[in-house]
C-alpha cells in the first residue's frame, strides 16, 4: 500500500470520525431536550402532587374544628376548596407516567370521595387517617421516582458529555496516530536515510537502511540503496583508477627518472668524448644533445635552445673546396634518408674568418620499428690534422731539397767520371756505376715521396695537352731500355693504327707509364716480352697496357696494389725494391686525369695493368 | 756561348759548371743573386743560370730586377732549381723565365737541356 492511500486512509478514518461525531452530537442533544423535557414534567407533577397533599390537609382542616361535618369556615369556602381538589386530583393523573401510581392516586381519591360523603365523625377522621397515609406512600414513592428520573436524566446528561467530548479526543488521538504514522512511515525512513546519507558523505558505506517497504519510501530505500551502491562501484572505481593513476605515475615518474639518469650518463659520456657529438631531432630539426666538444668547436657553450639554434646558424660550413654548403639539408637529405656518412671532411667557417677543417661522421638513429627519429652527428676538428699534414708536406718538401742538392752533386760527379773514363781500372768504373744507379735510386725513392706528398696535400697540378700516343710509348719505352736490356727483357710496343691523340699532362702520362714498366720489368722472367699496348677504350678514351709474363699476382692481393706502401713481396723475397708508392701514384695521377686503373692477372701467367687517359678534343 | 750560373752551393757550383763547360759553354759562376747582377753587365752572358734558393738574393728576386731592367730585359733566364711544382715552373714562366731545369740535373745532359730550352728564341 502506498503512502498516499494509507495517509488518504487515515484521512478518510478522520473525516468519519468527524462525521460520526456530528451524529453522536445530534442524537445526544435529542436526547437532552428529551430529558429536559421529563424533568420539567417530573418537577410539574411533584409540584402537582404537593398541591394536592396540601389541598388535602386544607380538607381536612376545614372538617375537624366542629365536629359537626361542616366547614370550619364557610360551606363555600369548603366547596372551593373541594372545588381546588377535585381540579388538583384531575390533573394529576395526566402527569403521571406509570401506571401504578395513576393506580394509587385513584385510590386516594376514592378515599377522599368517600370521606366528603362520610358525615362527620369518628369514621370520618379514621378515613382521612388511612386517605393521609395513603397520600403519603403514594407521595414518598413519586418522589423516590423522581429522584430516579433526576438521576436517569443526570446520567444521561453524563453520557452525552462524555459521547461529545469522546470524539474529538478520538479525532485527536487519530490525529495523533496518523502523525506517528506518517512519522514512523515517512520520516523515520527519512531520518535514516539522511543519517546514511551522512555517514557516506563521510566515507563509511557501511549504513543501515530501512526494511523496502511497498511504498514511495520503498522506493526510495530501492532507489536509495541502488545509488549507495553505484557510488560505491564508482568510487571502487575512482580508487582503483586512482590507485592505477598512481602506480602509472610512479611507473611513469620511474621511467622518467631512469631517462633522465640515462640521459645524465649520456651526457656525461658524450661530453668526455674529444669528437663533437650532435643529436638532431628528425621531428622538430631541433638538437636534442651535444657535448661540450661541439660547444667547444662552435666557441661557446650555449644554455637554451634558442641561443644554440642562434650560434648553429651564425657559422657557415663549406666543403673542403670552399662551396658553400647547408649543413642540415646535407644531413637531412642523406643521413635522415637512412644513409651513414663515414668521415667526409667540411669546413666551418665562422664569422670571426676562423676556418675549422672537420671530418663528418654521422648516422641515423632508428626507432624500434625502424622509423628514423634522428641523427647522430661526429664533427672532430681536424686543424690539427691538417697541421700535421702541412707539417709533413712541408718537411718532407725540405727534406727533398735538401736531399737533392748533395745528390745533384754526387749524381753529377759520378756522371763525370764515367763519361770522363777517369777510373781506368774496371773495377772503379763498375763501381761507380753503382754508385750513379743507387743515386738515381735515391732519386726517384724522394721523387716518389714528393709526388705522394703533393697528391695528399691536393697540391699536385697537371698541365694537359693534347698528345699523340706514339709518342707517350716511344718516350716510356725510352726511359726504360736501360733496365729492359739489363734484365734480358725484350719491349714491344702495339699501337691500335688511327689510335687517337690523347689529352693528358705529358711527363705525368710518361711516369705512369714508365712506373708500370719498371714494374713489369721487375716481373718479368728473362727473355721473356713485356708488351705495351695503346687501344681504343670506348667513352672517349684510350688505354694503355702493360702486360707481363711473370709470376702474376694472387686474386686476394690484387686489392692491396693501389694502397700506399704496399708492396707485395715479402722484404727477403722481393726480387724488385721501392717505395711502395708507385701504384699508388699510378692511381692518382690516372684519376687525377679522368681515367681509371686495373689489373688482370693470373697466377704463374702474368699480369696486366691498364690506365686509361681521355682521348684529346 | 756564356753562360752566367748563380749557385750558391759550391758542389753543385762545381757539377754544374763541369757538365757546362764541357757541353761548350764559357761558365761564369756567382754565389748569389746580388753577385749575378754585379757581374751581368761585365760578363754579357748569353744566358742566366739561377738556382731558386740562394742567400742574399733568392732567383726569383734576380729574375725579377734582370727583366725590370731593359739592359738585361732580354737575356734568357733558366732556373735550375730542387722545386719543379708546377707552381714553381708557372711562376717562374711569369717572371719571363724561358724554362726551369730540375735538380738533381743530368751532369751529361744538362748542356743539351739548356740549349734545347734557348733554342725556340
Amino acid at each position: 500500500m502506498t503512502i498516499r492511500s494509507r495517509i488518504f486512509t487515515v484521512v478518510g478514518v478522520v473525516i468519519a470520525a468527524a462525521f460520526l461525531q456530528t451524529l453522536v452530537v445530534l442524537r445526544v442533544e435529542g436526547r437532552r431536550a428529551d430529558s429536559t423535557a421529563s424533568l420539567n414534567r417530573a418537577i410539574w407533577r411533584i409540584e402537582n402532587q404537593a398541591e394536592l397533599g396540601r389541598l388535602i390537609v386544607e380538607l381536612d382542616a376545614s372538617q375537624r374544628d366542629d365536629g359537626s361535618g361542616a366547614w370550619a369556615a364557610s360551606p363555600d369556602a369548603g366547596d372551593r376548596l373541594w372545588g381546588l381538589y377535585e381540579r388538583a386530583a384531575a390533573l394529576l393523573p395526566q402527569s403521571l407516567e406509570s401506571p401504578e401510581s395513576r393506580r394509587e392516586l385513584a385510590a386516594v381519591d376514592a378515599l377522599m370521595r368517600e370521606w366528603r360523603r362520610t358525615p362527620a365523625g369518628d369514621e370520618k377522621a379514621a378515613l382521612m387517617g388511612r386517605i393521609r397515609a395513603e397520600f403519603d406512600r403514594f407521595e414518598i414513592r413519586e418522589r423516590r421516582r423522581f429522584g430516579d428520573e433526576l438521576n436517569k436524566v443526570n446520567s444521561q446528561s453524563l453520557q452525552a458529555t462524555l459521547l461529545t467530548l469522546g470524539i474529538p479526543a478520538f479525532a485527536i488521538v487519530m490525529l495523533l496516530v496518523l502523525v506517528a504514522f506518517v512519522a514512523r512511515i515517512l520520516l523515520d525512513p527519512l531520518r535514516a536515510i539522511a543519517n546514511s546519507a551522512q555517514k557516506i558523505s563521510g566515507g563509511t558505506f557501511d549504513v543501515s537502511l530501512p526494511r523496502e517497504s511497498r511504498d514511495e519510501i520503498g522506493d526510495l530505500v530501492r532507489a536509495f540503496r541502488e545509488m549507495i551502491t553505484a557510488v560505491q562501484r564508482r568510487q571502487r572505481e575512482v580508487t582503483e583508477a586512482l590507485a592505477r593513476e598512481r602506480e602509472q605515475s610512479e611507473i611513469s615518474a620511474a621511467l622518467r627518472a631512469k631517462a633522465e639518469r640515462e640521459h645524465r650518463r649520456l651526457q656525461a659520456t658524450v661530453d668526455t668524448v674529444p669528437v663533437a657529438l650532435v643529436i638532431v631531432d628528425a621531428e622538430t630539426g631541433r638538437i636534442a644533445l651535444q657535448n661540450r666538444a661541439a660547444g667547444a668547436l662552435i666557441g661557446c657553450e650555449p644554455d637554451d635552445h634558442a641561443a644554440r639554434e642562434a650560434y648553429w646558424r651564425a657559422f657557415s660550413v663549406t666543403t673542403r673546396d670552399g662551396a658553400p654548403l647547408d649543413v642540415r639539408a646535407w644531413g637531412a637529405g642523406r643521413v635522415l634518408q637512412g644513409q651513414t656518412i663515414v668521415g667526409e671532411e667540411l669546413v666551418v667557417r665562422h664569422p670571426d674568418g676562423r676556418e675549422i677543417p672537420i671530418l663528418v661522421s654521422a648516422a641515423p638513429l632508428r626507432e624500434d620499428d625502424g622509423r628514423i627519429s634522428g641523427a647522430v652527428a661526429a664533427f672532430q676538428d681536424i686543424t690539427s690534422l691538417y697541421e700535421v699534414d702541412r707539417l709533413k708536406s712541408e718537411f718532407v718538401s725540405i727534406v727533398s731539397h735538401e736531399l737533392r742538392t748533395p745528390l745533384t752533386s754526387i749524381k753529377g760527379a759520378l756522371q763525370l767520371l764515367i763519361d770522363g773514363r777517369l777510373a781506368s781500372d774496371p773495377d772503379h768504373a763498375m763501381l761507380l756505376t753503382v754508385a750513379l744507379s743507387n743515386t738515381e735510386r735515391l732519386v726517384r725513392i724522394i721523387n716518389d715521396i714528393l709526388d705522394i706528398s703533393k697528391i695528399e696535400a691536393g697540391k699536385l697540378e697537371l698541365n694537359a695537352r693534347p698528345h699523340a700516343v706514339d709518342e707517350v710509348v716511344k718516350q716510356s719505352l725510352q726511359n726504360v731500355e736501360p733496365i729492359a736490356h739489363g734484365a734480358l727483357v725484350s719491349l714491344k710496343a702495339d699501337i691500335e693504327p688511327g689510335v687517337p691523340a690523347v689529352h693528358v699532362d705529358l711527363d705525368r702520362v710518361i711516369q705512369v707509364v714508365v712506373n708500370l714498366l719498371s714494374n713489369a720489368l721487375k716481373a718479368a722472367p728473362p727473355r721473356s716480352e713485356v708488351t705495351l699496348a695503346a687501344r681504343r677504350a670506348g667513352g672517349g678514351f684510350v688505354a694503355l697496357s702493360v702486360t707481363d709474363r711473370g709470376r702474376g699476382i694472387a686474386p686476394d692481393k690484387i686489392g692491396l696494389l693501389f694502397q700506399k706502401f704496399q708492396q707485395l713481396d715479402g722484404a727477403n723475397t722481393r726480387r724488385a725494391r721501392g717505395t711502395g708508392l708507385g701504384l699508388a701514384i699510378v692511381k692518382a695521377l690516372v684519376e687525377m686525369q679522368g681515367g681509371k686503373v686495373s689489373v688482370e692477372s693470373a697466377v704463374g701467367s702474368g699480369s696486366t695493368f691498364t690506365v686509361t687517359v681521355p682521348v684529346a678534343g | 756561348m756564356k753562360v752566367l750560373l748563380a749557385e750558391d752551393e759550391p758542389d753543385v757550383q762545381l757539377i754544374a759548371r763541369l757538365s757546362l763547360k764541357k757541353a761548350g759553354f764559357t761558365v761564369v759562376t756567382v754565389g748569389n743573386g746580388a753577385e749575378a747582377l754585379e757581374r751581368i753587365a761585365e760578363e754579357r752572358p748569353d744566358a742566366i743560370l739561377l738556382d731558386w734558393m740562394m742567400p742574399d738574393m733568392d732567383g726569383y728576386e734576380t729574375c725579377k730586377r734582370l727583366k725590370a731592367d731593359p739592359a738585361t730585359a732580354s737575356i734568357p733566364v733558366i732556373f735550375l732549381t730542387a722545386r719543379v711544382q708546377e707552381a714553381e715552373v708557372a711562376r717562374a714562366m711569369a717572371l719571363g723565365a724561358v724554362g726551369c731545369i730540375g735538380k738533381p740535373f743530368d751532369a751529361l745532359a744538362l748542356g743539351k737541356q739548356v740549349l734545347e730550352l734557348l733554342e725556340p728564341r
